[in-house]
Formats: structure tokens, C-alpha cells, sequence
């Protein structure tokens, strides 16, 4: 038998997990969008994803030879600096 | 590699950045953007503040040119944070008109008075601490982790998924497994996520 309250608080945990993430589309403009996963939780779950995102970023920026965030990186890629993956 | 000395005054980077300096402005990045981050904290339920902050910090980069310093330091981090807060409020208007009026959200912080913590450049033996609990992790949520930490947010969690063989959810799991087990690693080790590593 399932557990469905252990699934839909998996489902929660995973939204954040990706709203988190410093992964993003862009529209056809170039203007960065809303990730999907965020629009879907709710307040709650979106505050926690921003503490979340701050631990994520600071563990990135220290794993990383330059001190660079996903977040920064992608910036950088975005303005055509290499080395940073466009 | 680039070269990260301790800066308590990011605008020493300002003038190569205005020159088109790309370099100076990934230092410049590494100390701002966690500061700029956390201004964004009061938004965090109405916007999502990653898309904001990109957006902010590709803006900075834009106007740094005509950025003059006013002798108070930190000028270009003052206005990311100006940039990032405007643009909070543009996409809240968006999202939800009725909250124009909400006072506690939208009240103007004071930037100019607001004490600016750059971060510290990460200290080396703390990066030898990381990777030694990260080479601790399981072989799943290793992978997850890399995965992540390889496409610097350049690829959707999906694909980095498929590319390892897992379903979306089994990878975010593993994920989480990653992130937790490296914050207790690094808590057993006596490490302050926090203060370490703000």
C-alpha cells in the first residue's frame, strides 16, 4: 500500500529541491523566468526554497576553484565571459 | 585561477568592471551576490528570487559603466541591491496587483545605512573540509551533487537526470541526501555553515 502523505511531502520536498536550484528558462527576450516547481508550491514551501537556495549557493561557491555560484556562473555565462559555460 | 584576495570594498573592482572586465566582475560576484540574495529575503513568498537576482546581477553589469563611485564604498553593491529590490516589486506588481499596498513588503530599506557584509573569500583549509566530506558521500547522491555542481545551473534538473538514468524525483532525492549528509559531515568537523561560509 502507498503512503500517499509520504509521496505528496516527497513531491513538496522536490519542488523545492528544484525551485533551489539556480537552473532557469529564459523567454525570447533573454528574460530570465519563473521556474515552473516554484509557481507550484505554495508560500510556505517557496520561503524554504530561498533558505535552501542560500545554503546550496554557499556550498557551490566554496566547491568551486573561483569562489563562483551556480547563480554567478550563470551570469557570467550570460554576458560571454569565459570560462563559464554559456 | 582567478585571484581572490580579502576585499572589504567591492567598488576596488568597479573601474575594471566599467572597462568590460568580465573577470573583475566574477570577483566582484563572488563577494555581492549573497549580499544581494538576502535583501530579496522579504520577497522570498511572493517572487521567485533566483530569477529576480539573475536578472539584477545581469542589469549591474549593464550599468556599471556609468556607476560613480560616491566615496562611501560598496557603490555597485548599494545599486544591485536597488536594481534586484525594483525588480522584486515589478514582478510582484505583476503577480499580484492587490499587493501594492502591502507596507511591511514593500517598504524601502535603508541601503544607504544597511551594513554591507560582503563575503569573505573562501577560506582554503574550510574548501579542503568540503571536498573530504563530499568524497564521503554515497555513490548516488555524489553523482547528484556533481551533476549539479557541473552544469552551474546551465542545464534543467530533468536532463541531468536522464543523463544519470534516474527518474526526476529519485534525482532530486538524492540531491537532498547529498546536501544533508555534507552539512552533518561538516558539522561533525565543527564547521558554522553559516559563518563559514556566508
Amino acid at each position: 500500500m502507498s503512503n500517499v502523505a509520504g509521496d505528496d511531502e516527497r513531491d513538496r520536498d522536490g519542488l523545492i529541491e528544484q525551485a533551489a536550484g539556480a537552473h532557469r528558462f529564459r523567454d525570447g527576450h533573454g528574460r530570465v523566468l519563473t521556474h515552473p516547481a516554484w509557481a507550484d508550491l505554495d508560500e510556505a514551501g517557496r520561503v524554504e526554497a530561498f533558505e535552501r537556495a542560500l545554503i546550496v549557493r554557499r556550498v557551490e561557491r566554496a566547491l568551486d576553484p573561483n569562489g563562483l555560484s551556480a547563480t554567478a556562473q550563470i551570469v557570467l555565462a550570460r554576458i560571454g565571459a569565459a570560462p563559464w559555460h554559456s | 585561477m582567478l585571484d581572490f584576495s580579502v576585499v572589504s570594498d567591492l567598488d576596488v573592482h568597479l573601474a575594471a568592471i566599467a572597462q568590460g572586465d568580465a573577470q573583475a566582475f566574477a570577483r566582484w560576484l563572488s563577494g555581492a551576490e549573497l549580499r544581494v540574495r538576502e535583501s530579496l529575503r522579504s520577497f522570498a513568498a511572493q517572487v521567485d528570487t533566483e530569477a529576480v537576482l539573475q536578472e539584477a546581477l545581469l542589469r549591474v553589469w549593464q550599468v556599471a559603466p556609468r556607476v560613480e563611485r560616491d566615496g562611501r564604498g560598496d557603490s555597485l553593491l548599494r545599486l544591485a541591491i536597488r536594481i534586484a529590490r525594483n525588480l522584486a516589486i515589478d514582478e510582484l506588481r505583476r503577480r499580484r496587483p492587490t499587493a501594492v499596498n502591502d507596507d511591511a513588503l514593500l517598504a524601502e530599506i535603508d541601503v544607504e545605512s544597511t551594513q554591507m557584509r560582503a563575503s569573505a573569500p573562501v577560506d582554503p583549509l574550510l574548501r579542503t573540509q568540503i571536498v573530504k566530506c563530499r568524497e564521503q558521500l554515497p555513490r548516488k547522491p555524489a553523482a547528484a551533487l556533481a551533476a549539479r555542481l557541473e552544469a552551474a545551473g546551465g542545464r534543467p534538473d530533468d536532463e541531468l537526470a536522464a543523463e544519470l538514468g534516474m527518474k526526476i524525483n529519485a534525482f532530486l532525492q538524492n540531491f537532498t541526501r547529498a546536501r544533508r549528509m555534507l552539512a552533518e559531515c561538516l558539522r561533525r568537523a565543527g564547521v558554522d555553515l553559516d559563518a563559514e561560509l556566508g
